[in-house]
């Protein structure tokens, strides 16, 4: 990619060329402006007698000229009257919009005329969208402030055109350089008006067939054609996949109506639906299928009776929903497929992509949504608008919810502060009663379930020797589960009276206490319209896949029920939703709340579940009559018989197998030198957090700094041109002449000085460039007046 | 691929889906939605381009636009004129660049542009002032939008001018990891 000079800027030849653009196009010094040439248009000459009122630079309230409080204006959002790329024969059209916009500084369009061409030296960056769209804004900015300004600056109406068409043509160079797919990207992002992407577009085209004209045309067209149709074909495709997306229309809907932060909720569990569809799959298609192939010999079989889809067992025991319709035999006869050997394998499989893949999204998803969050009024005020909602109702209930919460942060901001000693020691002596009064209640309702479990196992061992019906047996089966759901149910309303007792004032370690200490911030009926509570529904579908990760090992086609459990509560929610929810108090901060499901989801859940898969696999004996593993002293002997079996017949393509079972799965030493990588590497991590932190700070500084020199700069210019204009009028020759020139001739001198403290290694950014401001600009501008005031004293 | 539409050509339907974020199904809708605000004025044939706009008036009137508070800001930023007169393709890129797929950039420099009342390329106090009233319909009193307009300046301010230029907000929307999810409107 061509690289443009970056130093024009202090270049002493970037002054002399006469439309100060790169000079890469024939000199135009013949086009400077001559005050006192009477030929030209009076806009060109842009005194006051044609300048539309607003185009005049007022002076506000205190006397200082306007042009000293708009600095740098050159940013991308110069681009307000959206279409001022003049058409063809559309100069009036031009010229009238400018004066509809309200730039009516001369020298801020004169800022953003001179620093047009400064941008046109960015050099290529890897990140096109940026260059482009700042070319793209580039053009809009040109002409701002209308003839006026442009005028002062000598340019007539040619060679603003010129600069624009030449601009545009650099546009269109580079777009053609990139592929067509990149070539689409690029127009997308570009700020300007549809009419104009169409017209680069149309350009990039025509000298794309342009080029390929010398080639065979007919072959081109074809090829164009065939191109294009598959273009059309892969967006149909598009919007197929997206029409098929489950639940797209409702989650729209949603969202819609209840704001991004329920809709997380949705999303979750979408989420989770995805992922047991796959490890359904997993498990069926590795151990069930090849199960259902050769069914083992089933003794004791029980009748189907209607309790079994209550109490899931009875029938299906014996069945290949469960670990004991597996049989420990290897069929087939060659290829052999080993039952034993596919159960464990597909379940450790199983759980170490879960694993990886949690992780995986976990990560993601905290570099995404966790960067130092903003929060605070500023926050409130600009990010926090929800523009998707188009609800009456829900939109008068936000602005009253943003309202509230604005009053309360401005009346925590002068509480806090004001806080005595005895307030705060009260404070804390609620925290931590309610913080005991929860644990203890966890803790009591973990010890009441484990007695139960004792007794109710003594009086199942105990009644097997009476003569009860296996139906009531079966029934007393769900004793245990009842009373484990009547216990979730009751304690986190007895949590929730507890939070009343306490407040927390910041909303967002509200809701990570109420998670921590498992409870949901249920608003009880008394107050109306219950919210939907996202942290409690939340919490239940984590639950639900715990236990469903914890059973898989027994019940390898548990996905499956999850499945139809999660698809179920999809639909119970969303209408439970509509009939009785209003939109939250909250704006709510949907995104870090997904980060955080994912990793509840992961770190309690998952690696809980998981834990007690491997206690399992690695030192409970299994059932000795039946399942995959009967007979084995561990589940895991499986694997070491196996691994004998193939150093026995020491093969040499297996021998790798044995290897790797001898010294990394079964020694000590490999799993302490990953555990020390690991802590490495998180060290090193950790560091360069810290370094990137203190560059943050220091970076934050330079801005500062920068802005006070700015400030600095233009006092001192504002002084200087009051002191020029009490000598101006013993000039007449100058009275014609913009004040911005005599101005900045003076200053000259000190401008050169002054022009360190700005530093040079901002240049040296990327395409988001330096922030070039009016001083430097007026300094080029006086420049190139000296010298040309010099000619004329030739 | 399918029904023949005689609304659009071939080549302009390819424009506007390689132009904005939108498929051709979906521009097609599009147009009928701008059709339908304005029946007798917006013709069915825009194979030859035809100048037409429809007055900003009409177009907040739109469901989706209709309870928004920044409605009218909103309409003006994507006028040509700035006052609120949208042609189809403003029309157009209207809901693109406030669809779900256009990139964060593009919607921050929109953003920037609607919170900017008088359009002088920086968030002032008067522009969140007027922001704030159109968020809360004015129920807070003078000196509590006062307060809280200096401390918004206050947190996002970086450069220390007292007004919030476009890199300020920019930064402050790089912070605020919803904002591609809120600042979008279904069409």
């Amino acid at each position: 990619m061509s690289h443009y000079n970056r130093e024009g800027l202090f270049n002493p030849a970037y002054h002399d060329s006469g439309t100060l653009e790169i000079d890469r196009s024939s000199s135009r010094k013949s086009d400077h402006y001559n005050p006192y040439d009477r030929d030209t248009e009076p806009w060109q000459r842009g005194v006051a007698d044609w300048a539309p009122p607003e185009a005049l630079p007022p002076y506000n309230e205190q006397g200082r000229y306007p042009w000293d409080s708009r600095e740098e204006n050159w940013r991308p959002t110069d681009n307000m009257a959206m279409d001022l790329l003049p058409q063809q024969n559309d100069s009036l059209r031009w010229q009238h919009n400018h004066g509809s916009v309200n730039y009516g500084y001369q020298t801020d369009s004169a800022v953003d005329y001179i620093t047009a061409p400064q941008e046109q030296q960015a050099p290529w960056t890897p990140h096109m969208g940026e260059t482009l769209r700042q070319r793209g804004t580039r053009k809009m900015s040109l002409f701002p402030g209308g003839g006026v300004a442009l005028g002062r600056l000598g340019m007539t109406e040619e060679d603003v055109r010129d600069e624009i068409e030449s601009g545009e043509q650099d546009l269109v160079k580079e777009l053609f350089a990139m592929s067509s797919r990149d070539q689409i990207q690029a127009i997308r992002v570009l700020q300007m008006s549809l009419q104009n992407k169409r017209d680069i577009r149309r350009q990039v085209l025509a000298c794309k067939s342009s080029k390929r004209g010398l080639k065979l045309t007919c072959l081109t067209d074809c090829t164009d054609q065939v191109s294009r149709s598959f273009r059309r074909f892969g967006a149909n495709l598009v919007s197929v996949r997206q029409a098929m997306t489950l639940w797209r229309g409702t989650m729209k809907e949603i969202g819609g109506k209840f704001g991004t932060g329920v809709l997380s909720y949705f999303v979750f569990l979408k989420w989770l639906l995805m992922f047991n569809i796959f490890s359904f799959l997993v498990n069926f298609g590795f151990i069930t299928v090849p199960q259902l192939v050769q069914l083992p010999n089933i003794t004791d079989q029980m009748d189907f009776k209607g309790l079994e889809l209550l109490t899931g067992a009875g029938y299906f025991n014996q069945t290949v929903l469960y670990y004991g319709g597996y049989s420990n035999e290897t069929i087939g006869t060659q290829p052999t497929y080993d039952m034993q050997l596919a159960y464990f394998f597909t379940i450790a499989a199983y759980l170490v992509l879960c694993g990886f893949s949690l992780i995986y999204s976990m990560a993601r998803s905290f570099q995404k949504n966790f960067v130092l969050s903003a929060s605070g009024n500023a926050w409130c005020l600009l990010c926090s608008w929800d523009f998707s909602v188009t609800n009456e109702k829900a939109i008068r209930q936000r602005k009253n919810n943003l309202r509230i919460q604005l009053k309360e942060s401005l009346s925590e901001k002068s509480q806090g502060d004001h806080m005595t000693m005895s307030e705060k020691f009260k404070q804390f002596g609620i925290h931590l009663g309610t913080w005991l009064i929860s644990t203890g209640l966890a803790v009591a309702s973990c010890t009441a379930i484990y007695f139960l479990c004792l007794d109710y196992l003594e009086a199942i061992n105990n009644s097997e020797s009476q003569d009860f019906s296996s139906l009531l047996k079966q029934a007393s089966t769900l004793l245990l589960p009842f009373v484990v759901s009547l216990i979730n149910l009751v304690i986190p309303l007895l949590y929730s009276l507890l939070n009343k007792i306490e407040k927390y004032s910041n909303p967002r370690t509200q809701i990570y206490v109420i998670i921590l200490s498992v409870i949901g911030t249920k608003c009880l009926p008394s107050l109306g319209v219950p919210e939907f509570d996202i942290a409690r529904n939340v919490l239940d579908l984590i639950y639900a896949q715990t236990l469903a990760w914890i059973g898989i090992y027994f019940s390898p086609l548990l996905p499956a029920l999850q499945m139809i459990k999660l698809f179920i509560t999809f639909y119970l929610k969303k209408v439970s939703l509509y009939q009785n929810c209003q939109p939250p108090r909250r704006s709510g901060r949907a995104a870090q709340m997904q980060t955080i499901f994912i990793a509840l989801l992961f770190f309690p859940s998952f690696v809980g579940a998981m834990s007690m898969v491997a206690y399992t696999v690695w030192s409970l004996k299994p059932s000795k009559d039946c399942g995959p593993f009967q007979g084995l002293s561990t589940t895991f002997e499986a694997v070491a018989l196996w691994m004998e079996r193939l150093n026995i017949q020491n093969l040499p393509e297996s021998m790798w197998a044995v290897w790797i079972y001898n010294n990394m799965i079964k020694s000590e030493l490999f799993f302490y030198l990953i555990s020390l990588i690991i802590l490495v590497l998180i060290y090193f991590f950790w560091q360069v957090t810290q370094g990137r932190k203190l560059l943050i700070s220091i970076l934050r500084e330079q801005i500062i700094n920068e802005g006070k020199d700015k400030a600095f700069l233009l006092g001192k210019l504002q002084k200087l041109q009051k002191a020029k204009q009490t000598t101006a009028s013993s000039q007449p020759a100058y009275t014609q002449m913009p004040q911005s020139y005599d101005r900045i001739q003076e200053i000259e001198p000190d401008y050169e000085q002054s022009l360190p403290s700005m530093p040079r290694t901002a240049e040296a950014t990327g395409p988001n460039g330096p922030p070039i401001t009016s001083a430097l600009i007026q300094a080029m501008l006086a420049r190139r007046q000296a010298e040309e005031d010099e000619e004329e004293g030739y | 691929m399918g029904n023949k539409q005689t609304i659009f050509t071939d080549e302009q339907l390819d424009a506007y889906q390689d132009c904005t974020f939108f498929t051709r199904k979906e521009i097609l809708r599009l147009h009928g939605r701008y059709h339908e605000l304005a029946p007798h004025l917006v013709p069915m044939d825009y194979t030859d381009e035809p100048d037409v706009k429809l007055p900003l008036a009409l177009i907040v009137n739109m469901p989706e636009l209709n309870e928004n508070p920044f409605r009218n800001r909103i309409v003006e930023s994507f006028s040509e004129d700035g006052l609120g007169n949208l042609s189809f393709n403003d029309f157009v890129d209207m809901f693109s660049v406030l669809s779900e797929m256009a990139p964060r950039e593009l919607k921050a420099i929109y953003a920037f542009k609607i919170y900017d009342f008088n359009t002088d390329n920086y968030l002032c106090k008067e522009d969140l002032e007027k922001t704030l009233n159109k968020l809360t319909r004015e129920e807070l009193t003078a000196e509590e939008v006062n307060l809280v307009c200096e401390k918004a300046i206050e947190e996002a301010d970086l450069d220390g001018d007292n007004k919030l230029s476009f890199a300020d907000f920019e930064n402050m929307i790089t912070r605020a990891p919803d904002f591609l999810s809120t600042f979008h409107i279904r069409i």
